[in-house]
């Protein structure tokens, strides 16, 4: 049992955690990271959408507060175009005016065309008042524009290349009424636009058609009039927006700051107003919600680890302990129980090992078993008593057995002078010859004695005609060592081999201790076989008187007369066998 | 002016201090309180009237100026334009000084008898001189008479009183900068005692019993040369800081002061005042 290098051997490169924590792992990771991916991608999109649409309903609300400032302008203008100018009227369109003044501080100036397209009267806030100067105003686009349709809204102008300025210009329902037109001072949106706040910082600016800056919450930025590289960002952003089909834009807003910008017209004007917002804020709901989604992935890895590892442990932990077991029945400890209360087919497994552990230390207690009864049974009479489970042959009991004692003559005085490495090599040869017969006769072996056996047949396993097969195995085994001998002597070693049979009652059973058991036959059959082997020639086969009665007519016998043999009272009768010329393997107890 | 940083979320005394300094009608002292303020690294100088704006640019270094009521500072040289002010020089413009003449027409509509007109103004102003010349081109273009009284010191306003006296004019127009309004008491007893109908600049004046008045907002005038002060404070260079012109103009009449001189002031003049003393 070479275990330390066979598991040195099998120590897998890929343990089978591994593998199977990092199939787990990927099976609860790769749909998670799908998932979250595409979750986070629709969820930029759509706030993206959303961003978008906020941006561009603020930018709408801002263009109209914008055209509503300029609504509430052109509102009170009607007020002056609501009388025609009949001849008495000039002291009630002058205080029109003045009114006008007084409540819309954002006009600067305003001047009165009559139906005819005559300047009436010119009143401005800074400049002298001019009465009937009588201009013909006909070729005037303020004029024409407000005739053509009711509202005419002129280009920004920058008084001293500062402070924008627009005329708008109403004219009334009946031509006879006139046209007002109004010097307006845009720096009065400032109030609109400081009003619009989106979202923490964002705000509200106003290009013209031009991309002049006509309104921003940093009125000095309006105030630097044009070519100012701040207002130019805001023209760029504005090329961005139109370029980007009207929506969204992003960029450098005035003050450098990275800007997503929404834009809507102003109608009347022909404006754009603008909402921007810096990216970072506007952002900041879609970081939010990355940042979550992130989270939930990492939480969700984070699982799909502790998953994996509780998975994989719960799948590997069984095969361990089915391999300790493993280990363990190999190392011979068949006692060892692999406990494993999975419930499903490791389980099962579990239970085949600890079973074939059970069969295992049954089979080896077995074959240990077998082994023993080798040492004094022909391995196949072994095999038929373990077999048969017939152990109870082994028990004690009296039977009539044939015992049978051979050694060979003279070996002692050859043994005392011969080389050790000859002597042993001349028994090895001996009993090779003598066990492959002894085998064959299923003879059973009691024991060895130097160069002497002592056999028995009818015991343990009862077998027909003992007496017979006793003396056919003896001739064979004459033979074989005669044939031996005659080497030896080549050799120059002088030994000799008899043979003594008897046939009677003896105690046969196991003696011996724990390990140590031989089975072995006891009575006085047992000393006459061995009295009368002793007085056997060297080439004799000696029997006593009830082998000779059994063996009928097979054998040729030689009367020897009585002999008084040492243990026995009175003198027993022996014969000698003479073989005759039979062929010996056509007897039935050779096969 | 305190009033304007408040609101702009300073604290006195606490995030911001104010070092007061005033010329009371001495503009030889100016250049002496420039440099006060000079020495007392203050962050930015904000004037009144244009004497204290030429000191301040002449000798303030790179301290940032904030300018008010100076006149028109592209007009005096103050500034190279509205919108690129340059240098260290930022604040409130004023309209032309075309204003000088809307008073002028504003009080002939209101006394239309009024042929001749003392104007009362500060000769080592240049602002105030580029006032007094336009009400001059106004008084030739609608047929009247000027009466130049300008005044360097206090002590000219007796002058200028006796002046009058000698040679009664039938209005005065009063341009209005630190020395007049520190005599204005002076002048509408004048005026009261003369029965002559006067036009102010600003709307106090009509309060203190001046007959009538019209020009910019003060207090407007005020607030944003606290919000450009502001930002330079925080930052701004003066230089992208334009000059801004006022927005609202007041006009106010005072018709106890019309009572006193038996005159009945027209609907036209009274529908566009934006505050009536009754």
């Amino acid at each position: 049992m070479s275990l330390p290098e066979t598991r040195a051997a099998t120590r897998p490169r890929r343990p089978l955690f591994q593998k199977y924590f990092a199939a787990l792992f990927v099976a609860v990771v790769v749909p998670l990271l799908a998932n979250g991916a595409s979750e986070g991608w629709f969820g930029y999109r759509d706030q993206r959408v959303f961003l978008s649409q906020r941006l561009h309903s603020e930018a709408t609300s801002a263009a109209g507060k914008i055209q509503g400032f300029l609504d509430d302008i052109t509102d009170q203008l009607q007020w002056t175009v609501q009388l025609p100018w009949r001849d008495g009227m000039d002291e009630r369109h002058r205080f029109d005016v003045l009114r006008l003044l007084r409540q819309v501080p954002a006009v600067l100036e305003i001047t009165l065309v009559d139906g005819s397209g005559i300047e009436r009267l010119h009143v401005s806030r800074v400049e002298t008042d001019v009465v009937n100067s009588g201009v013909d105003r006909n070729n005037d686009p303020a004029v024409i524009g407000a005739r053509a349709g009711r509202i005419w809204y002129g280009p920004v102008t920058l008084y001293a290349g500062s402070e924008p300025h627009m005329t708008l210009a109403v004219a009334g329902a009946r031509e006879a009424n006139g046209t007002t037109i109004a010097v307006v001072n845009l720096k009065l949106i400032w109030d609109v636009i400081m009003a619009i706040h989106i979202g923490q910082s964002g705000d509200a600016f106003v290009l013209d058609r031009s991309g002049r800056l006509v309104a921003h919450p940093d009125i000095s930025l309006v105030l630097r009039g044009d070519d100012d590289p701040a207002a130019a960002r805001l023209k760029q952003l504005q090329q961005k927006a139109i370029a980007g089909g009207g929506k969204t834009a992003e960029g450098s807003n005035a003050e450098s700051r990275w800007v997503i910008a929404a834009m809507a017209p102003v109608p009347g004007p022909d404006w754009m107003a603008f909402v921007e917002e810096p990216t970072s804020e506007a952002l900041t709901p879609i970081r939010a919600a990355l940042w979550r989604t992130g989270m939930l992935l990492l939480a969700g890895a984070l699982f799909a680890v502790a998953l994996a590892y509780l998975l994989a442990r719960r799948m590997t932990g069984p095969i361990a302990l089915l391999e300790k077991g493993a280990e363990e029945i190999g190392a011979g400890h068949f006692a060892h129980k692999i406990e494993i209360s999975t419930g499903d087919e490791l389980e099962g497994l579990a239970q085949r090992f600890n079973a074939m552990a059970v069969e295992l230390a049954v089979s080896q207690e077995r074959s240990e078993r077998i082994a023993r009864l080798k040492r004094f049974l022909a391995p196949q009479v072994a095999e038929l008593v373990e077999g048969s489970d017939q152990e109870a042959l082994l028990d004690s009991h009296r039977a009539e057995v044939v015992v049978i004692f051979c050694d060979l003559r003279g070996f002692t005085s050859f043994s005392g002078a011969a080389a050790p490495e000859e002597v042993m090599g001349l028994l090895q040869e001996y009993y090779e010859a003598l066990g492959a017969i002894i085998t064959r006769y299923e003879a059973t072996l009691t024991c060895f004695m130097g160069d002497g056996v002592m056999l028995l047949l009818n015991a343990p396993v009862p077998c027909p005609e003992p007496a017979l097969r006793g003396v056919q195995m003896a001739v064979e085994m004459q033979d074989a060592v005669q044939t031996l001998i005659a080497s030896w002597r080549g050799r120059g070693h002088t030994v000799g081999f008899g043979v003594g049979l008897a046939k009677g009652p003896a105690t046969v059973g196991r003696i011996g201790y724990e390990g140590r058991n031989d089975y072995t036959a006891i009575g006085s059959v047992v000393n006459l076989a061995s009295r009368i082997c002793a007085a056997a020639e060297d080439g004799q086969i000696q029997i006593d008187a009830t082998v000779a009665a059994e063996l009928g007519e097979a054998f040729s016998l030689a009367p020897l007369g009585t002999r008084p043999l040492r243990g026995f009272a009175e003198a027993v009768p022996v014969f000698s066998v003479k073989p005759r010329d039979v062929d010996l393997a056509t007897l039935p107890a050779a096969k | 002016m305190a009033r304007n940083f408040t609101q702009r979320g300073y604290v006195v005394d606490g995030n911001i201090v104010f070092e007061r300094r005033a010329a009371q009608g001495k503009p030889d002292r100016l250049p002496g309180l420039i440099d006060e303020l000079v020495a007392k690294h203050v962050e930015v100088i904000i004037t009144q009237g244009y004497p204290a704006a030429m000191a301040a640019k002449e000798r303030a270094g790179k301290t940032p100026i904030v300018v008010t009521l100076s006149g028109d500072p592209v007009a005096t040289g103050l500034a190279a334009s509205l919108a690129h002010p340059g240098g260290n020089i930022t604040g409130v413009s004023e309209v032309a000084s075309e204003l000088s003449a809307k008073r002028l027409a504003l009080l002939k509509e209101a006394v239309p008898s009024v042929r001749a007109v003392a104007v009362l103004w500060n000769a080592d102003d240049f602002g105030m001189s580029l006032r007094y010349q336009a009400a001059e081109v106004e008084a030739k273009r609608a047929g009247m008479m000027i009466v130049p009284l300008g005044v360097h010191a206090p002590d000219d306003f007796d002058t200028a009183f006796a002046e009058m006296t000698k040679k009664p004019p039938d209005a005065i127009l009063m341009v209005t900068d630190i020395l007049t309004v520190l005599n204005r008491k002076r002048v509408i007893d004048f005026a009261a005692e003369h029965r002559l109908p006067a036009i102010y600049e600003y709307a106090n004046l009509t309060q203190d019993g001046g007959l009538m008045s019209y020009g910019p907002d003060v207090a407007a005038i005020f607030d944003r040369a606290a919000g450009l002060a502001d930002r330079v404070l925080k930052g701004a260079n003066p230089a992208d800081l334009p000059l801004e012109l006022p927005t609202r103009f007041e006009l106010a009449v005072n018709l106890k002061t019309a009572k006193t001189l038996d005159l009945t002031i027209p609907e036209t003049i009274l529908v566009r005042a934006d505050s009536v003393v009754e």
